[in-house]
């Protein structure tokens, strides 16, 4: 009986690898196929082979960009928000929630308003990084169960408190680059270029590349820490590194598409329960890849919704995510977490 | 052989101002299960945490083979000695393979491949828990007894020649605690692991030991065999239990009676 139990559950597993997979890739083609124009899979493989045509047009330029952007940034979200929710056990513990995206948002529009020449990732890794150390310290003192509640609560008020700051700073901004950074701070990948897919590619590439190294830390954290100071790990430093490295992700999503919504919340959770993943690494990877399905799937709608108007992502993901997060606190209420 | 046992030398615990336990010179005897008794709020657990570097000492060493092992490093420290803290929470959906994998976790290179060794490490530690059909089972599914020797497999997958539990029997029936005990008993007997535990239970505890420590609120009250320790005149120093000690009618080793 086991045995057969044991079949169907890793069978289910590869089922879910398969499935989510899939339901990325074929995301990215509905979404190279759909918008003002329909193109079929044919006009798009007759375009990347020949480099002519609508088809050519789309995938190099109008939406080949943006989509590949949208899954650079799903991907950082996804992973980052699923490091806060293994370290601090909690569902709800993610960069959107806990204020760290908002942090990054505020010093982006902080750089714009006083004209500091600094690029973008740089600005919204500080910022997210600053806002963490803040939540933290705020936070301070707090031991056992209460320690991650409190981190959340903490976060959830800063994060208030910059897209308040944020809102106030753009009153001091012209009025085109206030419009321009009223989209971005919603989150937005119109008019996306390669750049910014080069970009997020790069900078989650290596943050990717240093949580590799991680990963096995991450899983003794999650035991608790006296368990996994007894299975050997720096218990103190594997914690400051990994949150720096998912504040980093995060600021590397938000630097090329604003503080987008819920993607970082929902991608782990998501993502896990179709792989029936249980590993830090299989479910960072999941996170990712659930990430950038809805991404793309939410930039998709948001172009597609209102013929002619591209609504800023992060409505989408917003109104996807909301209801979630709602769900999420009765849960949590319920069981006695809150 | 003396050399290689695990040791306290004039030990001082405490939190801030509190100290908990003064002074304390003790001898692990290597091989041997050990159990520390003593009544809530004696440092028991406190004492078991600074053997395993949990906590630092206010005074004095503890040392393990001869080393100070405040100054082991980490990892190698995690290769020669385990600890089980008390009732520890699993992450959610977590199978019980998934658990006992990362107890190899001081074995492994930081990204070297699953090896065999850590393989027949966690297929043994899940046999000898009587777990090996449950392995892929999500741990929230067993029972409580099954999720303890998971819990216990963690640890003996991290193949250790020192293994201190803390309390590894709370929250169970009597039939669920002796098979915790046995399974502990068993790795004792067919690898020579040291085993140091934290129990509740005096009778449980001095079927299971070779060397007991008796705690009392004031600090140590007597070291030894169960038969040396297990005396009315201790019992009352330690807990203020007035009892009889009388010969445990299946073992023959000396059984506590309330009075």
């Amino acid at each position: 009986m086991t045995a057969r139990g044991n079949g169907r559950a890793r069978g289910g597993g590869r089922a879910g690898v398969v499935l989510l997979v899939g339901l990325l890739l074929s995301s990215i083609l509905a979404s190279l196929m759909l918008g003002q124009i329909f193109l079929t899979p044919q006009d798009l493989w007759t375009g990347l082979w020949t480099g002519t045509g609508p088809g050519a047009l789309t995938l190099r330029v109008l939406r080949g960009p943006g989509i590949a952007t949208a899954v650079g940034v799903g991907a950082v979200l996804g992973a980052s928000g699923t490091i806060f929710q293994i370290l601090l056990r909690n569902p709800l513990a993610a960069p959107d929630v806990m204020g760290f995206m908002q942090g990054a948002g505020l010093a982006v529009i902080c750089g714009v308003a006083f004209g500091l020449s600094l690029p973008l990732p740089f600005l919204a890794a500080a910022g997210g990084l600053i806002a963490a150390v803040i939540v933290a310290g705020l936070s301070y003192r707090r031991h056992g169960t209460q320690a991650a509640l409190t981190l959340i609560l903490v976060g959830l008020g800063m994060g208030f408190f910059c897209s308040a700051a944020s809102s106030f700073l753009m009153t001091r901004l012209p009025l085109q680059e206030a419009a321009d950074a009223q989209r971005w701070l919603a989150g937005s990948l119109a008019a996306r270029n390669w750049g910014h897919a080069l970009q997020v590619s790069a900078t989650g590439g290596v943050l990717f590349a240093l949580l590799a190294f991680q990963v096995r830390s991450l899983g003794l954290l999650e035991l608790g820490d006296e368990l996994a100071t007894g299975l050997g790990a720096r218990v103190r430093r594997s914690k400051y590194l990994l949150i720096a490295t998912g504040v980093l992700l995060a600021g590397a999503g938000v630097a090329v598409a604003g503080p987008v919504p819920f993607v970082a919340l929902m991608a782990g959770p998501l993502g896990s329960r179709m792989t029936k993943a249980s590993s830090p690494g299989s479910r960072l990877a999941a996170a990712a890849v659930t990430g950038a399905t809805i991404t793309v799937l939410a930039d998709l709608v948001a172009r597609s919704l209102v013929p002619g108007l591209q609504l800023p992502v992060g409505v989408m993901t917003g109104i996807m995510g909301a209801p979630y997060l709602l769900w999420l606190l009765s849960r949590e209420m319920e069981t006695g977490d809150l | 052989m003396t050399g290689k046992a695990l040791k306290t030398e004039l030990l001082t615990l405490g939190y801030r101002d509190r100290i908990v336990i003064q002074d304390l010179s003790l001898t692990l005897p290597d091989g041997k299960i050990t159990t520390i008794l003593g009544p809530n709020g004696c440092g028991k657990s406190t004492l078991l945490k600074a053997l395993a570097r949990l906590i630092p000492p206010l005074h004095g060493t503890v040392t393990l083979g001869g080393d100070d092992i405040a100054k082991i490093d980490t990892r190698a420290l995690a290769r020669r000695l385990a600890i089980l803290p008390q009732a520890s929470k699993a992450p959610e959906g977590i199978s019980v393979s998934d658990l006992v994998r990362r107890g190899r976790t001081p074995w492994r290179g930081l990204l070297a491949p699953w090896s065999e060794t850590d393989a027949i490490a966690c297929e043994r530690a899940l046999s000898q828990v009587g777990l090996a059909d449950l392995a892929d089972r999500p741990l929230d599914e067993l029972s409580g007894g099954q999720r303890q020797r998971a819990w216990i497999a963690l640890v003996l997958a991290q193949d250790t020649p020192y293994l201190l539990l803390d309390e590894p029997t709370t929250w169970l029936d009597l039939s669920h605690q002796m098979d915790v005990l046995s399974v502990l008993r068993e790795r004792n007997r067919n690898h020579g692991t040291t085993v140091v535990a934290v129990l509740h239970d005096l009778n449980l505890a001095v079927r299971f030991s070779d060397h007991l420590v008796l705690l009392g609120s004031n600090g140590l009250v007597d070291v030894g065999s169960p038969e040396q320790v297990m005396t009315e005149a201790n019992l009352d120093a330690a807990f203020g239990l007035k009892s009889m000690i009388i010969a445990d009618p299946v073992t023959g080793k000396p059984m506590v009676v309330p009075r």
